[in-house]
């Protein structure tokens, strides 16, 4: 970040997410080296001494690309979203990269044969509060995109109740009557007797290279990052205005 | 000329004059009050902090909450009373903290509403014409008049609750209108299964998948509302009833005519709406006696997104679109709150800053 130029890339530090990363750049014949494994969190590319590598967890990864403090980062579209309400102002997404991908979804007990869409949660959730005396909960990690959604189908009359791990149990626990998260295959929602709705489709994510728009583009780090990005399969059109 | 300093002077003299109390809610307030009245759409434009018990608060966003609060916890229902406040009060906007400098009036418990709500238009205008804001451009908009007029164009009951539920939410309604007009599908050789039978399916399928029957939605729940559903299909609005819905939801013009317009088109209708548009008549009129530049439309879509509106409401705007001051009747709000009875409540919220720069223009 130092006006004598240089580029931090931002890549998760673990896990499959981090494996392919790193399968994405050697593909570009960049070969990301995490010198200590994985308990180092600096790194480097061969032939690009320019580059910084730094290793963080994904949802970092967007906090940092959207208040620049990174350069350019690998990480879930949905992230970048969900980090910070404008969020996606903030960034330039250059492209999927083909693994991670993952829908966010809203899901109700399958139970709810009442309920297919979201006008029937609408309705639901409408009266919820005189039959039950509190607001119909929806367990999350997601917030903002919640809110977002729910905001646009007129929904007002609930409750987030944030989770950090296995939202999917949070209606069988007791915790929460619906959930808002994320699911690749379907899977986990199935055993846990939970049923996407018909229009509960949050947003579609995968991994993608994406560009901090906050972050101090000096002249010479704009070429840098020109230079990196036509290695990796092309520079965006009109790059040059959005930084 | 009066300077910006002898305006707020002025506008405190009114706050503080003597048929009204001043009061000033505490800065920092618990914050599960406000989520439990107006839901996660409000809540997120609150700035939270946690005490080291977990316990939430936030920063004072606004001042009829804690104000009726206090009414009930101090053990006022039953008695009139009429607070005013001047203060500033706390948002989140777009990621950013914001203060505003808001002043209002809260009339709770008032025998007589229809003059309470006169009292209220009377205050939005005289601090308007503290800053020099005389031809304001005010919308009416009618909550208890929509919920009189589906019952009055006997919309089915259970129809008549969803479409209620979606008033105020241009799009969520528009959907559901949309949704009405749409030629229904015929649903045949499907007999509605017996109650029994659809509640004891989905009680199986609820402690299959470990559900409680009794936490959230129960059985029997379930299974009405689905019922419901199909008798829904079933029992669609007529057409005609439909486009009246939303030939009346598409009103939106100066009061007078407006209101003239939607006594005719129940007319036509065959039915008579004269006795629940008086009310409204009568306000509009008022306004008008107060403030004769003014530009007063009557807008029948218009409503807060907060379901504890239940009579009149109004926004009053400058000349750049800006709302200076809004409030209505929100009967509801005290009973969302806990209070054992009906008691009836209206107010307005003055936008200090605005009507500072409407001044200053």
């Amino acid at each position: 970040m130092s006006s004598a130029g240089g580029l931090t890339l931002a890549v998760p530090s673990k896990g499959r997410l981090e494996e392919m990363t790193r399968k994405a750049f050697s593909s570009s014949r960049l070969t990301i080296a995490r010198p200590g494994g994985a308990r180092s969190y600096i790194g480097s590319i061969k032939n690009q001494p320019q580059v910084t590598v730094r290793f963080y967890p994904a949802a970092e990864i967007a906090r940092e690309l959207i208040f620049g403090g990174v350069d350019i980062g690998v990480t879930g579209s949905d992230l970048i979203h969900e980090v910070s309400e404008n969020g996606e102002e903030n960034v330039l997404f250059v492209r999927g990269l083909g693994f991670g991908e993952a829908n966010v979804v809203v899901a109700v007990p399958d139970a709810w044969i009442d309920v297919q869409q979201m006008v029937d949660l609408a309705d639901v959730a409408s009266d919820f509060r005189a039959r039950h005396g509190r607001w119909l909960r929806v367990a999350t990690k997601y917030v903002n995109l919640t809110r977002r959604h729910f905001a646009k189908y007129g929904i007002a009359e609930y409750r987030i109740v944030e989770s950090a791990g296995a939202t999917e149990a949070a209606p069988a626990a007791g915790s929460a009557d619906l959930i808002v998260d994320i699911t690749s295959t379907g899977d986990t929602l199935a055993a846990n007797s939970l049923r996407v709705l018909e229009d509960g489709l949050i947003m579609s994510s995968e991994a993608n290279l994406i560009v901090s728009r906050t972050a101090d583009w000096t002249p010479l780090r704009k070429a840098q990052l020109e230079a990196l990005l036509s290695i990796m399969g092309g520079v965006p059109a009109g790059i040059s205005t959005l930084l | 000329m009066k300077t910006a300093s002898e305006r707020y002077a002025a506008l405190v003299r009114l706050v503080e004059s003597r048929t009204v109390t001043r009061v000033t809610p505490p800065l920092l307030l618990p914050a599960a009050p406000f989520f439990d009245l107006a839901g996660e759409e409000f809540g997120r434009n609150l700035l939270l902090t946690t005490a080291s018990n977990g316990i939430e608060y936030c920063l004072r966003p606004d001042f009829t909450l804690p104000i009726a609060k206090s009414y009930l916890d101090d053990g006022l229902i039953g008695v009139p009373a009429a607070y005013t406040y001047l203060g500033t009060i706390f948002r989140q906007q777009n990621g950013q903290p914001v203060e505003y400098e808001q002043a209002g009036l809260e009339l709770l418990g008032q025998a007589d509403a229809s003059q309470a709500l006169d009292q209220v238009l009377t205050f939005a205008r005289w601090a308007l014409a503290i800053y020099d804001v005389t031809a304001p451009s005010i919308r009416l908009g009618g909550v208890g008049l929509f919920e009189a007029f589906l019952e009055a164009a006997e919309v089915p009951p259970a129809w008549q609750a969803r479409i209620r539920h979606r008033f105020g939410h241009p799009e969520a309604l528009q959907r559901l209108m949309e949704r009405l007009a749409a030629p229904g599908e015929v649903i045949t050789g499907h007999a509605p299964d017996g109650r029994e039978t659809v509640i004891e399916i989905v009680t199986d399928a609820m402690l299959s998948a470990g559900l409680s029957l009794i936490g959230s939605r129960t059985p029997e729940e379930i299974a009405d509302r689905y019922l419901e559903k199909q008798a829904l299909d079933a029992a669609r609005i007529p057409e005609r009833t439909v486009r009246l819905l939303q030939d009346y939801l598409s009103v939106a013009e100066s009061a007078q005519s407006a209101l003239d317009r939607i006594g005719a088109m129940c007319q036509a209708h065959g039915f008579d709406f004269e006795e629940p548009l008086f009310q409204v008549r009568n306000h509009a009129a008022a306004l008008a006696a107060l403030s004769p530049k003014a530009d007063v439309i009557f807008d029948a879509s218009f409503s807060p997104r907060l379901d504890y509106y239940t009579g009149i409401v109004f926004e009053m705007a400058g000349d750049e679109g800006d709302i200076l001051a809004s409030g209505g009747e929100y009967d509801r709000l005290l009973t969302r709150l806990g209070a054992p009875e009906h008691v009836t409540a209206s107010g307005c919220a003055l936008w200090v800053d605005r009507l500072e720069k409407e001044a200053t223009r």
